[in-house]
């Protein structure tokens, strides 16, 4: 990243920002809260100095301690890849505004993270599940789903598998749970 | 399907077991619960649902989509995924960084080479580690030749959906060829297992070389005389002109890449745009074609072919000595942190994010899946078309139900 992006993602966005501008590799990184999506992603989408109207991915994040939507973004200014943080979600009831209004392409992507993270994003006009059954009742990429857990309720059930991180049944999963500071 | 207990679902408290769930009838047994679900399972005068699928021969897999159809006319589309969710993301955070490899393979099971290199590439920048010469120089040849697989199948399946029985074994000649010279390359025909953290697994062998030298010699001319079959077949080029077409604003928008995107006339390349692997050294054309339809789509493909043999070529001729694995412990534990990478794979962008807390499986691994992004715009693809001319524009767009429902 060169010092002149740097400058000006830090001139445009910085009230937005929650964190400071990171690079590591071909990768640079900003972290922003769930009310500065809309502005920051338009932002980054419209300004000319920016021109991020490529969309690479949209990711959701259950860091064990709260939750995250990761967007990755291409632009023809810089030869790096942007990632934007939305950062410190509830993990109760985690919340964020879509994209799909400049993005439309985001609506199936936004519908996954749903479906594993019951992340809610405010103004998809189709947020249901996607892969898992509409009766389903849990949100399967979340760090307090165990496999096992699943298989006790699956036609599976009782079968050990052997990847499972040998966590006793009994503990509660606020202890349990694995986690990271990302 | 039927089910007995009375659970009541996370979505809505409102839908509960006790109704059977006919997971097959068209309109869902319970009341809408999106904004969208609500308009589209709304009925007009003279309209009427209908499903395709779960299976259905031209649906590449197991897909259901539900028409909404006025006469014979697609009015609009709901295309119901999920079918074959294997929970890859989960089961990847389940295991050692190495068996992820093998995990993500039989996402986009045409194409498994690409599955293994996104995530691979995402591991080695989590890890600093530098991938010799040799091994990217390998990475990138069987890559190209299992891109060009990949775009046969193709050429045989687009064929097969509007009613060609000829060209799809013409195509699997080919295919085959190269599925046995990637099969002594790697041990596998489909789901290769190869592609290393910092390198991969085995060099270049005899058997491969041999195999590989002798498909060269006749590869152009087996391509051209593949395509004579359909290009100047007038049914084909009739049918195909003018269908499901896009421009390039509305398809950036989709999140569209690949060959789908440039068809409609956008250069958008990842080895390009944003340059991995050796890809930076190799001359090569990208192709675009303006129309935005199935055919434009479709022609694309095949031009894809020739650059890609183009890069093979060259990949032989340049080929370095030296080691094929990056020097790594067995047993890897990345330092906390992020990492993204993005490949271009025969559908388009196929991407990892990898997240490691600095244990030895992954804390979290995002797979970004290019016919999951180009399945969703099929709706608007086929609207006001008939019904037939569905399938044509599905097979346009080449989506792998595997890597859809990953």
């Amino acid at each position: 990243m060169d010092r002149v992006f740097r400058r000006r993602l830090e001139a445009r966005l910085g009230p937005k920002l929650t964190g400071p501008v990171r690079q590591r590799h071909d990768e640079t990184e900003i972290r922003i809260g769930a009310a500065g999506v809309t502005d920051v992603l338009r932002t980054l989408h419209d300004d000319p100095e920016f021109r991020f109207t490529f969309l690479a991915d949209l990711a959701g994040v259950d860091t064990g301690t709260v939750m995250q939507v990761v967007y990755h973004l291409w632009s023809d200014v810089t030869p790096d890849w942007l990632r934007v943080i939305a950062d410190g979600l509830s993990r109760d009831d985690p919340r964020v505004p879509s994209v799909t209004f400049l993005w439309q392409g985001a609506e199936w992507q936004e519908r996954e993270a749903y479906d594993m993270f019951g992340i809610t994003f405010e103004g998809n006009r189709d947020l249901r599940r996607i892969y898992m059954p509409p009766e389903y009742t849990s949100f399967p990429l979340r760090k307090d789903f165990y496999l096992p857990d699943d298989a006790a309720r699956s036609p599976g059930a009782g079968i050990r598998h052997m990847e499972q991180v040998h966590v006793p049944r009994s503990a509660p999963p606020a202890t349990s749970i694995r986690r990271i500071r990302a | 399907m039927t089910a007995t207990s009375s659970r009541p679902s996370a979505d809505d408290p409102r839908i509960t077991l006790d109704q059977e769930l006919g997971i097959f009838e068209p309109v869902p047994p319970y009341p809408p619960r999106t904004e969208r679900e609500a308009e589209f399972y709304t009925l007009g005068d003279g309209q009427m649902f209908i499903n395709m699928g779960p299976q259905h021969p031209s649906t590449h897999g197991v897909l259901r989509l539900v028409l909404k159809l006025e006469g014979e006319q697609v009015v609009d589309l709901d295309p119901v995924v999920g079918y074959l969710h294997r929970g890859v993301e989960k089961l990847c955070e389940n295991a050692d960084y190495h068996h992820t490899i093998s995990q993500v393979d039989p996402l986009e099971y045409i194409s498994a080479l690409f599955n293994e290199w996104a995530p691979v590439m995402a591991y080695e920048k989590l890890l600093d580690v530098e991938v010799p010469r040799r091994a990217e120089y390998i990475r990138v040849l069987s890559a190209e030749l299992n891109r060009i697989a990949s775009h046969a199948l193709f050429m045989g399946w687009m064929a097969l959906d509007l009613g060609g029985l000829t060209p799809i074994l013409w195509s699997f000649i080919e295919r085959d060829e190269i599925v046995e010279m990637l099969g002594a390359l790697t041990g596998q025909r489909m789901l290769f297992n190869y592609f290393r953290i910092g390198g991969v697994n085995g060099d270049l062998n005899h058997d491969f070389m041999s195999r590989l030298g002798d498909w060269m010699t006749r590869a152009t001319d087996q391509i051209e005389a593949n395509l004579t079959l359909l290009n100047t077949n007038e049914i084909f080029v009739r049918r195909m002109r003018g269908l499901g077409t896009i421009d390039g604003q509305t398809a950036l928008q989709m999140c569209w890449t690949g060959p789908n995107l440039r068809a409609t006339g956008l250069p958008f390349d990842i080895r390009r745009a944003h340059p991995f692997s050796v890809y930076q050294e190799l001359d090569f054309d990208i192709p675009t074609r303006i129309e935005g339809d199935c055919l434009a789509r479709y022609l694309l493909r095949l031009d894809e072919i020739k650059q890609s043999l183009r890069i093979i070529d060259q990949c032989l001729h340049r080929m370095p000595d030296g080691p094929i694995m990056a020097k790594l412990p067995r047993l890897i534990r990345p330092r906390p942190g992020r990492a993204y990478a993005a490949v271009e794979s025969p559908r388009g962008q196929y991407a990892a994010y990898a997240i490691s807390d600095g244990t030895d499986q992954p804390f979290r691994l995002r797979i970004h899946d290019p016919s999951f992004i180009h399945l969703q715009s099929v709706g608007q693809l086929v609207q006001g078309q008939l019904i037939a001319d569905t399938m044509a524009v599905m097979a346009s767009l080449d989506p792998v139900m595997g890597g859809v429902d990953k």
